[in-house]
């Protein structure tokens, strides 16, 4: 620690730009990270809400909620319980006097089931009437407002904001929480219709006649959504390996300029251990710094992106990032251990 | 028991027809509370001496005993704590570190080998007597060639060495400045008892030499 903490004090400009350089690689992973999780998030954040293990939809629906639609006289063949609930499930262009549009996912539930039931409201209260409805709270950052009389499509009537929920956002789009009968004049279906889907708390739950999957299996199949966390993952992922490589190639140029000094020092008798340990705590220190400053960025960047900006951190992801990071550091400063164990102090000396 | 043997020490360089014998059949013993100086023009083995009775390099052939341990039964490991513990090396290319400001270059020995250095006192007393005890807080590269020089002799000698090895240790010294450093290697010898080897080509330090060798053409003669 003595040799490695003096000489970084002594070479400030040499190792300040190896610092500087694991900021931008940690702050970039930080960054990717929490886009990526974020984005995640935004396609599954009502869904994770319900706490529901499974979801029934229609068979020739390919798994996919907007594309099931089920029949009343299915939807009876299902002994629905306590564990259950119908959801109604279509997308609309929500338009209030004075506001913007804006693209969301109706979900049409019952008031006496689950979901309704689970919803945490931020703001006013939940819907009792037909034309009530509850929001995520993106509309009030896009200007709407308890008591706004919303038009949704093209379809007739106005439904009434009476809350706003928080984090309510299926496929990045705001949720619109309203009954199952508004669902069946927005996707102009007939009271023959009575969900797109039943979904259950319970692991074992299966529904007759009709597709049962998991939530995970249904999460992955949600559109783009495995394309999307795939092709963030590889970003990530080859991200790390270009860090790992390059902060590796850094640290390694780094202790073969040093190689003399160790020779001096082999000379006098310090042991390679010694040597070795020194390089290591370096690499640390160095990744450590550079971790912290990253992180130090990233809170900065979070506070100041604007809220629409799907940003959002786990902590195992990110603990998974920076044990990542600084695994790559060690790796890089034991790369070269051989060589500082085979430095030859006669390099030193003179002729 | 001499505190250093070099015994039909042989080093070969290279092989076949690049092969060079840089040191033939050296026989050389220095003694407790003796000065022994080298003295050889450049390229005539000096260093390559040193670096063998300091255990840095091994010979072809030979042996090396220091204060009765032949070398060549030690380990990698055991030759360092030897060095570390028993040996002080004044290197030709400065043994300083260039990081370290000359307090530091202690401080890191006191790291390593924390019992058996000189105290503060003889410490200061030493920068004193070497006329770098105003420099205690520069780095190497603020050093001019002979204060450089004088803090790696101060360097060598704060780890309280047995046998002080030393190559070329007056290089970049005015005759005033040899003189200290000559007195002060004779007063180690005489009064700590130990056991002080210099090669060089500088004549002027044979006047504190209790003996004298000549080396040349990887051959060593007694004066």
């Amino acid at each position: 620690m003595f040799l490695a903490l003096r000489e970084i004090r002594h070479e400030k400009l040499r190792y300040g730009l190896i610092i500087g350089m694991i900021v931008l690689v940690s702050y970039l992973v930080f960054i990717l990270s929490g886009l990526a999780y974020g984005l995640a998030q935004q396609n599954t954040q009502a869904i994770s809400s319900w706490r529901v293990d499974k979801i029934a939809l229609n068979k020739d629906a390919n798994d996919s909620l907007s594309q099931s639609v089920i029949t009343k006289q299915d939807a009876d063949k299902v002994k629905l319980t306590e564990h259950e609930a119908y959801l109604g499930q279509t997308g609309v262009v929500a338009k209030a006097k004075g506001q913007a549009k804006l693209s969301a996912q109706f979900l049409g539930i019952d008031r006496t089931q689950l979901i309704y039931r689970r919803l945490r409201v931020t703001a006013g209260h939940k819907p009792t009437k037909a034309n009530q409805i509850l929001v995520d709270d993106s509309f009030q950052d896009n200007g709407y407002r308890l008591g706004d009389k919303v038009t949704l499509n093209a379809a007739d009537g106005q439904y009434r904001i009476v809350g706003f929920t928080h984090n309510a956002k299926l496929s990045v789009a705001p949720v619109i929480y309203g009954s199952l009968g508004t669902w069946r004049t927005l996707s102009h279906l007939t009271a023959d219709f009575q969900a797109s889907g039943i979904v259950s708390t319970q692991t074992n739950f299966k529904a007759k006649g009709l597709s049962t999957l998991s939530m995970n299996k249904f999460i992955n199949k949600l559109p783009g959504y495995s394309a999307q966390n795939t092709t963030f993952s590889f970003m990530i992922g080859f991200l790390m390996v270009i860090a790992m490589v390059v902060i590796a190639v850094f640290l390694y140029i780094l202790t073969m300029q040093k190689l003399p000094n160790y020779a001096v020092l082999r000379a006098q008798g310090i042991p390679a251990k010694v040597l070795v340990t020194t390089t290591v705590t370096q690499a640390l220190l160095l990744v450590i710094a550079g971790l912290v400053i990253g992180a130090g960025l990233t809170l900065a960047t979070v506070l100041t992106v604007p809220t629409g900006v799907p940003m959002s951190f786990n902590l195992p992801l990110l603990s998974a990032a920076t044990g990542g990071i600084l695994l790559t550091g060690v790796v890089g400063a034991l790369i070269p251990v051989k060589v500082i164990l085979n430095v030859d102090p006669v390099s030193v000396m003179g002729g | 028991m001499p505190a250093l043997a070099l015994q039909h020490v042989k080093k070969v360089f290279g092989h076949a027809t690049n092969e060079v014998t840089v040191l033939n059949d050296i026989n050389f013993e220095a003694a407790s509370g003796e000065v022994s100086l080298v003295i050889g023009p450049s390229g005539s083995g000096k260093s390559t001496f040193l670096t063998i009775a300091g255990g840095i390099q091994t010979p072809t052939s030979g042996s090396v005993v220091v204060q009765g341990q032949a070398l060549n039964a030690l380990s990698g490991k055991d030759r360092d704590a030897l060095r570390l513990n028993r040996i002080g090396f004044v290197l030709q290319a400065y043994n300083l570190v260039p990081y370290l400001t000359v307090r530091d270059q202690f401080t890191l020995v006191d790291r390593v080998k924390p019992a058996d250095n000189l105290n503060e006192s003889a410490l200061r007393h030493l920068l004193e007597q070497l006329g770098i005890a105003a420099l205690i807080d520069q780095y190497p590269a603020e050093l001019s060639g002979g204060q450089t020089q004088r803090v790696a002799i101060a360097r060598a000698l704060y780890q309280n060495p047995d046998i002080v090895l030393a190559d070329e240790p007056t290089a970049a010294l005015d005759s005033a400045r040899v003189k200290v450093v000559g007195q002060l290697l004779h007063d180690l010898a005489k009064t700590h008892n130990k056991a002080i080897v210099v090669v060089t080509h500088d004549l002027r330090l044979q006047e504190f030499a209790d003996r004298t060798y000549a080396i040349m053409d990887g051959q060593m003669t007694l004066n």
